[in-house]
């Protein structure tokens, strides 16, 4: 049976730092991209903010280019060409900023100083209402928790073969994947991945002070402190063009540090509580990203 | 050959031989045959035999093989001889490389269980169910756990006069293991299903020039609903609880059917399932169908990830309803073709996609396209592919939960669509369950 490949639902942290893949045996069987959770990925499902497009083919033949964050980890890359007539005709009307979903076939390129990068060929790009991308969140957000189970499960095996997972109740897929998945990228570092559902939740339940515990530069806002939407408003816009001046001047290549961000902040009378509330207002725009913990980055 | 292999035909020479050797007469020759002279265990079996005084064809070895009881069955056997009941027999043709072929196929059963069994070579083979025969040179397989008896062309059945096995009832019935309607799938083998009757009709039918009465229809439990035919009247009734014990499973393009043929046993029993929730009843993932081949009124609820070709403003043959390209149908010619909606959707669930066919009227109430406004729209604009452009964005990445039949092919899964509906997400509520979940794991 021919059966279509399934659309995992994953953030762009799995799906960006996967760097294996398999490659099908003939043109017609499929090639997947093993994440280091051991999601065997040939089609993903993925929402967010496109933030940006560019067509670098011509008028005529267009070649599109964009990114899309996804508010919980990152930006997935993307790569419209003309053997995708629908995404071409589809993006080519979506002017960014805004609310998309996509489907596609995930690809990885090759740079020359040997590292991979992945991007996502879609087959469908979509304006959505936010709420469907809220769903999509949490889809993505269940599943990497299901993922990081099924790893933590793997790892308590005594022996990590296809044989044993399956014998442990594994379908035999998730075992291929789990194997080579340990074999080529080690146990993972579960704390990225709680981060990101971490993430994915506080943009969910924004009422709810959610806190996993886990390692984090910046402290909470208290819950009872609210701000006023109305005399913000202003101060807000003033603010996040102070940080992003900022985050342009303090890059040191990979983003700007933020102790350095936040000295710098209070000096122009942004505390740090007031940063956090910027930075993550801008992260919801699709304006700047955590390239990891202690950086941040304008896109 | 070690200890462990050799018990059990150790077991069966001491029983032969009764008393005219001793346990320690015996191992000794067995490894005299087996060790030093390095013969095949057949043929160090038939030398024993033969050197105390059984004759070894009483017990129906003949030329190299043995023979067995069913429940000695390995599935490894390359040449054993059954002495058993025909239970149940049937003679069909089939095609085998594109060779049509006359086979008989039935269960055999003995004292000590039962085993389906094929004759390859069935054109001058004729059982009688009830009747003992002697299956030479039959060599066995192993498939989905159990073992099948085959007699290929160096094979052979006899009638050996004045034997008669007997097949214990029991036997018969404990083969057939009981199961949940939504358990069953394709290759269950025997099956005892307890449920209600949703419907049932009665039709005659034409089976090779012979009429045929069957009584087929509809039986759920609490777990899902399947299509039942009955070769024998058992005066079933709708909105009867009944137990049927011994139906086997046919698939028909992936969705398995339950056959009540003339092994099986129905009676009455009180109903246990109050009210079945038709709808609870079969919710499903795509992985599920992929692992049963498909179903009946079976539920799946996913993410729409395509609309595709074939889908929006179609054209169709006034007369059959096929639906045709340039007006020409592939049944009755040229028509004037009338004009049509629907939708071909791919549904994923995280599991697995599943391609899904939507008919006018929900298609219509889904999208809020209407065929009159479409077939406007085409006309205007002098194209009806715009149809399925316009509604792509109002269908694609929505949530929705389809309810129909579900069909395989080669190409996957297929849904025909009887009800579509939004599926409401409650974002806040299962982002609070896993938060609790994800804080109460660290």
């Amino acid at each position: 049976m021919n059966a279509r490949e399934t659309a995992w639902r994953l953030f762009s942290s799995e799906l960006n730092s996967a760097s294996h893949e398999i490659k099908g045996a003939d043109e017609k069987s499929p090639s997947y991209v093993v994440t280091r959770l051991g999601a065997m990925v040939n089609r993903v499902l993925v929402a967010g903010v496109l933030t940006e497009k560019e067509n670098v083919g011509t008028a005529e033949e267009p070649m599109w280019r964009g990114r899309i964050q996804d508010l919980a980890s990152g930006n997935f890359f993307i790569n419209v060409g003309r053997y995708q007539p629908e995404a071409a005709a589809e993006i080519a009307e979506i002017e960014p900023p805004a609310f998309v979903a996509v489907v596609g076939k995930v690809r990885t390129y090759k740079t020359d100083d040997d590292r991979t990068f992945v991007s996502i060929r879609p087959e469908r790009i979509i304006r959505i209402p936010e709420e469907v991308r809220y769903q999509w969140i949490l889809d993505a957000a269940r599943s990497a928790w299901d993922r990081l189970n099924r790893m933590k499960k793997a790892l308590s095996l005594g022996e990590q073969t296809e044989d044993t997972l399956i014998k442990a109740g594994f379908g035999q897929r998730e075992a291929q994947g789990l194997v080579i998945a340990l074999e080529q990228y080690d146990s993972p570092n579960s704390a990225v991945y709680l981060k990101n559902i971490q993430n994915a939740l506080r943009a969910i339940l924004p009422d709810r002070n959610i806190d996993l515990g886990l390692p984090e530069d910046v402290a909470d806002v208290p819950d009872e402190i609210e701000i006023d939407p109305a005399s913000g408003g202003s101060d807000r816009n003033d603010m996040e063009d102070i940080i992003l001046r900022l985050l342009e001047e303090l890059d040191v290549g990979k983003g700007a540090p933020r102790d350095e961000l936040e000295r710098r902040a209070e000096a122009e009378g942004i505390s740090s509580m007031e940063l956090e509330e910027v930075s993550n207002a801008l992260m919801d725009k699709g304006m700047v990203y955590e390239p990891n913990l202690r950086y941040l980055k304008r896109i | 050959m070690n200890e462990e292999e050799l018990t059990p035909h150790f077991e069966e020479l001491k029983k032969e031989l009764e008393g005219k050797i001793t346990d320690e007469q015996l191992r000794k020759e067995l490894n005299t045959y087996l060790n030093e002279y390095r013969v095949t265990i057949e043929a160090a079996k038939r030398g024993i035999k033969r050197k105390y005084g059984v004759d070894p064809t009483l017990s129906f070895v003949t030329g190299d093989s043995i023979s067995k009881k069913i429940s000695d069955l390995t599935g490894t056997e390359m040449n054993v001889d059954i002495l058993a009941r025909a239970v149940f027999t049937e003679k069909k043709t089939v095609t085998v490389r594109g060779e049509s072929k006359t086979i008989v196929s039935g269960i055999l059963g003995d004292e000590t269980g039962t085993a389906p069994f094929t004759v390859w070579e069935g054109v001058n083979v004729d059982l009688v169910k009830g009747e003992t025969y002697l299956f030479k040179n039959a060599y066995t397989k192993k498939w989905n756990e159990k073992v099948q008896i085959n007699l290929g062309s160096r094979g052979k059945v006899e009638k050996p006069e004045g034997v008669k096995v007997d097949v214990p009832d029991k036997i018969i019935a404990a083969e057939s293991a009981e199961i949940k309607i939504g358990d069953i799938r394709d290759g269950a083998g025997n099956v005892t299903v307890t449920g209600r009757i949703l419907s049932v009709e009665t039709r005659n039918i034409t089976v090779k020039g012979e009429t045929k009465v069957v009584h087929s229809g509809l039986i759920a439990d609490d777990t899902g609903k399947i299509q039942f035919s009955a070769w024998n009247d058992y005066n079933l009734k709708e909105k009867d609880s009944i137990c049927i014990k011994n139906a086997y499973i046919r698939s028909w393009k992936g969705i398995p059917q339950l056959n009540l043929g003339d092994r099986c046993e129905v009676s009455k029993v009180a109903d246990s399932f109050g009210v079945i929730d038709a709808a609870a009843s079969s919710r499903k993932t795509v992985a599920d169908i992929m692992s049963i081949g498909g179903g009946l009124d079976v539920s799946i609820s996913g993410t729409v990830v395509d609309l595709r070709g074939g889908s929006g403003l179609i054209n169709r043959c006034p007369q059959c309803n096929r639906s045709v390209l340039n007006d020409e149908c592939t049944a009755h010619g040229k028509v004037t073709p009338v004009f049509d909606l629907r939708m071909k959707l791919t549904i994923d669930d995280g599991t697995g996609a599943i391609s899904a066919i939507v008919n006018r009227q929900d298609t219509e109430r889904i999208t809020g396209v209407t065929l009159a406004a479409a077939e406007g729209l085409a006309k205007a604009r002098g194209d009806t592919e715009i149809v399925a452009r316009e509604m792509a964005p109002k269908i694609i990445m929505k949530r929705i939960t389809v309810t129909g039949n579900v069909l395989s092919d080669e190409y996957g899964p297929m849904m025909i669509v009887k009800k579509v509906e939004e599926a409401k997400v409650d974002v806040k509520g299962e982002a609070e369950r896993l938060f609790k979940e994800v804080e109460a794991a660290l």
